[in-house]
């Protein structure tokens, strides 16, 4: 995978912490986990902890109107402010976004707020289940509703996978850059939390908390922003197993490509068991600092990569020093990349 | 099953619509689809018997297309391909069904819940495809709607053509779903019949059906399997016109359309066969016309069209790549499959629509497929001899 002509102009998110790439950056430099609260569920008591960490409510100024933003539920909302954020950032007015532009967009669960609604109505009567809602159910339904908003007829494209499924997305951004298909790619991954997604995240640990948000990137083959030197991977695994087994490997392969000091932005939730491969396969470098934004947003799915890098591009514009992401995901591939200035 | 059967399927004219027993139907307009029969036996050999319960009706279509393809192209397993790259519309949405009845119904811990929920994911789903062949590699899903399977073959395409894969297993798939059914229920755009009629005047919907479609794509220099045909041409577009309908005049579609012969190299006059995207609904079946016209202009009454979909039904994530199979089909067997169920076309049809299966002489032919969000994608598939 080669992204090295690629620099990210752009940034924007969306996350616990709140509506901006700045927020987000802030509480995560202080490092101190969000406070989370009980995930409610509806019409029963749940007999085990579940806590999520919400996305704050939308500041006015970040409200959008638009015919097709009416239904669409967090998701659409999160990803079209950070979209929005992300091409402001890159000095473009978002009335008027640049020509040629292509959407690339990631997530794992997807529109669960409206499937779950859905779903629900058609098990009580799905005669009179909603049709204005099926369609906010679709997996595509974010990414049409982003490029309905931008004007952009193009080339459009949702994945579905782990949250590091953007390594490939950016893979492939790179090559519509380099060959014509779009000028610029927002590269753009959301989450949205619900009952269900948070109690699933306690099945595979007691003190996961779910979150959610969206981080986009505007990438280009012009203009300034840090460059994605460096994309190490895919080591494929199978198993949970093969994944820890796999990670010395990854760090290995990363740190022969690093010259000179640099941050980790790592993948760690503050959950020792699920931790602890990644933290001994990237222990005993000096690393100017260590940033940790699971453990202080919460495990927002497949939005989480995408905030990395966010992350990861702020802090290279602030240090001009090389910033790594260590990226090892849940169930198919690790990989980790480098951002230079 | 199979590209066997389902080319004498094809050339019976046949339609593969029954009544669907996989869910309660009692309650909806439609009760029909194009079911697939899959065999009772077990499929996944290295999967252990209690984790195969967790295993989609979708994947095992998708390993019985996987394996059909590695055979055909002399291979026992997945040594040397470089990627895989799957359409899904609905992934294992059956999964995620019974995630959220078990949870609703209870309020306490389930068991197995933690199964369906890592289960209900299409990455998981397709590493137990993985396993079954012990490959390690990138699994990108692509989940465009029912431009999903076109989507991730033109994407496979797209890896080997730009050189950052030499062999990549392209596809798609998807199994019916008591949500997605409903869903298309609701919008009322199943028919009512169950009797799908693309470009008939009176047609009143589409009907659903499930499957799954494979390509092995190699590159010419790596090449070791007998060459069935070639992707030689790929376009997406986005149409903003609507969240579920498309723009009337199919503005997009012709993008696409213009954009993947150009690719290929080749005018419209030169299209021997196109697999339209046809599903039979008023709206689509229209701008489909729409563009066909605007696109190859003074060609158009000698191009024949027909939509397979009618058929074997609309296959969502699978129909693009299914139907590039049955275009390479078409290609090799020189044949071309009908738009069955059509009592008088409508008035938009200026192409040569054709209403039986019928032999013919064609080098190139092209699949269309548009989905829910104004995902438009076109492939061009060529001959092997052209």
């Amino acid at each position: 995978m080669n992204a090295s002509n690629i620099r990210i102009r752009g940034v924007g998110a969306v996350s616990s912490a709140g509506w901006s790439a700045a927020a987000t950056h802030q509480a995560v430099l202080a490092g101190t986990p969000l406070p989370s609260s009980p995930c409610a569920r509806p019409g029963d008591v749940r007999s085990w902890p579940c806590e999520s960490r919400f996305a704050p409510a939308s500041p006015p100024e970040k409200i959008t109107r638009h015919p097709r933003l009416r239904r669409s539920s967090a998701i659409t909302r999160y990803s079209v402010a950070a979209a929005l954020e992300a091409l402001a950032d890159a000095g473009y007015d978002p009335a008027a976004p640049p020509p040629g532009l292509g959407i690339l967009y990631i997530m794992m669960n997807g529109c669960v707020n409206y499937t779950g609604r859905f779903y629900h109505e058609v098990l009580e009567n799905p005669a009179q289940a909603s049709p204005l809602i099926f369609p906010e159910t679709v997996f595509n339904a974010p990414a049409s509703h982003v490029a309905s908003f931008l004007g952009v007829d193009g080339a459009v494209s949702t994945l579905v996978g782990s949250p590091n499924s953007i390594m490939e997305a950016l893979d492939t951004a790179a090559y519509w850059i380099s060959s014509g298909i779009v000028e610029e790619c927002l590269l753009i991954a959301g989450e949205e939390c619900d009952w269900l997604s948070a109690e699933a995240l306690t099945y595979y640990h007691p003190k996961l908390i779910a979150s959610e948000g969206a981080g986009a990137l505007l990438l280009s083959a012009s203009g300034n922003g840090p460059r994605v030197s460096e994309i190490i991977g895919p080591l494929a695994y199978l198993s949970w197993q093969e994944r820890c087994e796999l990670l010395p490997e990854l760090a290995a392969q990363t740190l022969a490509r690093l010259q000179g000091p640099a941050t980790l932005i790592n993948d760690r939730t503050g959950i020792t068991k699920l931790d602890h491969a990644e933290a001994a396969a990237w222990a005993g470098q000096p690393w100017t600092s260590v940033l940790s934004p699971k453990y202080v947003l919460g495990e927002s799915m497949g939005a989480s990569t995408a905030l990395q890098l966010v992350l990861g591009t702020l802090t290279v514009r602030q240090t001009q020093q090389p910033v790594v992401l260590s990226i090892p995901g849940a169930n198919t591939a690790a990989y980790a990349c480098v951002l230079t200035p | 099953m199979g590209r066997l059967a389902n080319e004498q399927s094809l050339a019976a004219d046949r339609t593969a619509f029954k009544p669907v027993e996989l869910f309660d139907t009692s309650q909806l307009i439609a009760k029909t689809a194009g079911v697939v029969d899959l065999p009772t036996e077990n499929l996944f050999h290295r999967i252990p018997l209690h984790k195969q319960t967790y295993i989609d009706r979708g994947t095992r279509m998708l390993l019985i297309a996987i394996r059909e393809a590695l055979a055909q192209a002399g291979r026992q397993n997945m040594e040397g391909i470089d990627a895989i790259v799957i359409g899904s519309s609905a992934g294992a949405m059956p999964l995620g069904e019974a995630y959220f009845e078990h949870a609703h119904q209870d309020a306490g811990r389930v068991p197995s819940q933690l199964s369906r929920a890592e289960h209900y994911q299409p990455q998981r789903q397709m590493t137990s495809v993985a396993t079954e062949f012990d490959w390690r590699g990138p699994i990108i899903i692509v989940s465009n709607a029912c431009a999903s399977g076109a989507n991730a073959i033109g994407w496979g395409a797209d890896m080997i053509r730009s050189g950052r894969a030499k062999r990549v297993l392209a596809g798609g798939y998807d199994a019916l779903a008591r949500l997605v059914f409903a869903g298309f229920d609701t919008l009322h755009a199943l028919a009512p019949s169950g009797i799908p009629r693309p470009f008939d005047a009176q047609r009143d919907g589409l009907a659903l059906g499930e499957g799954a479609g494979v390509m092995l794509l190699e590159a010419e220099d790596v090449r070791q399997s007998p060459v069935l045909g070639y992707v030689s041409g790929y376009s997406t577009a986005t149409d903003l016109h609507h969240l579920t309908q498309p723009d009337p005049a199919g503005k997009a579609a012709i993008r696409t359309m213009t954009a993947a012969c150009a690719q290929s190299g080749i005018t419209p006059a030169q299209i021997g066969y196109i697999n339209s995207h046809g599903t039979g609904t008023p709206f689509n079946d229209a701008a489909e016309a729409a563009a066909i016209a605007a696109w190859a202009g003074d060609a158009v009454a000698g191009i024949p069209v027909s939509s397979t979909k009618s058929a074997m039904g609309h296959l969502l994530g699978g129909a693009g790549a299914v139907e590039a199979v049955i275009c390479l089909m078409a290609l090799q067997g020189q044949w071309l499959p009908a738009s069955l169920n059509v009592r008088e076309p409508d008035p938009a049809v200026r192409f040569d629509l054709v209403r039986h299966f019928r032999r013919a002489s064609l080098d190139y032919a092209l699949t269309n497929s548009f989905g829910f969000g104004g995902t438009n994608a076109t492939l061009v598939l060529q001959r092997r001899s052209a």
